[in-house]
């Protein structure tokens, strides 16, 4: 269990919280996505931390938390709003701001 | 529900590595805050079938590719950065390692300021969704 096991699992989970949001059509499973990418970048920062004997990566990894839940709470609010314009949750059919 | 587990996974593997307050801040913060306000957004909405998925567009393919290769290169680079290091050879169970109280008296003394700005962030969160998402009424023009 050396550092790369950990780097490559962050990696791996933020390449499929990334293709993810790009692929899915439902704005839940995009907040999820996110989430997703955010707990990579958490297991990245925690397993860093350790190697380098320091405690700012885990530090830095409450930050990133704190500002994954407001992120969160924000986007879900969004999200409820705009079920109450629209009445669906599919991104493709949203297309106001298209050109 | 696959999030939930994989969140559960990654608590276990902050102890795994022995970073304690992480995998409390996770199981706490991530699971029994994040997950459970998505559970309540789902309930509040209602939807009964999440099977909106049709097959998505060819355009949305071609960026998820993108994304996967540019954290395909992303990798590599870190890979040709770290690939020399001494300590990365080293079994992860053999560092010494960081305590909850190390942690704590970090947080606490040198990175006083951070905290402090993430409190009023919260705040700031906590205003903007409550105000977001309330029902509008006739009279607030």
């Amino acid at each position: 269990m050396t550092l790369y096991h950990f780097i490559g699992l962050g990696i791996m989970l933020f390449a499929v919280g990334a293709a993810g949001f790009f692929i899915r059509n439902n704005t839940i499973v995009l907040l999820i996505c996110v989430e997703i990418m955010l707990n990579a970048v958490n297991l990245i920062f925690a397993s860093f931390a350790r190697y380098l004997h320091g405690t700012e990566g885990q530090i830095f990894i409450f930050m990133v938390m704190t500002v994954a839940a407001a992120e969160a709470a924000i986007g879900l609010a969004i999200i409820i709003t705009l079920y109450r314009q629209v009445k669906t949750l599919d991104m493709s059919k949203i297309t106001l701001l298209k050109g | 529900m696959s999030l939930l587990a994989a969140m559960f996974v990654l608590a276990g593997l902050y102890l795994l590595m022995q970073a304690y307050l992480v995998a409390l801040f996770q199981i706490i913060i991530y699971i029994g805050a994040i997950l459970v306000l998505f559970i309540f957004v789902c309930m509040l909405l209602n939807v009964k079938k999440m099977s909106l998925n049709p097959m998505p567009t060819r355009i949305n393919l071609v960026i998820g590719i993108i994304a996967l290769l540019i954290t395909a290169a992303m990798s590599w680079l870190s890979w040709q950065i770290f690939r020399g290091s001494n300590f990365m050879r080293q079994e992860i169970s053999l560092q010494p390692e960081t305590g909850i109280k190390e942690v704590a008296i970090d947080l606490f003394t040198r990175h006083l300021l951070i905290f402090e700005l993430t409190s009023v962030l919260l705040f700031v969160a906590a205003v903007g969704a409550i105000y977001m998402s309330r029902k509008k009424r006739e009279d607030v023009s």
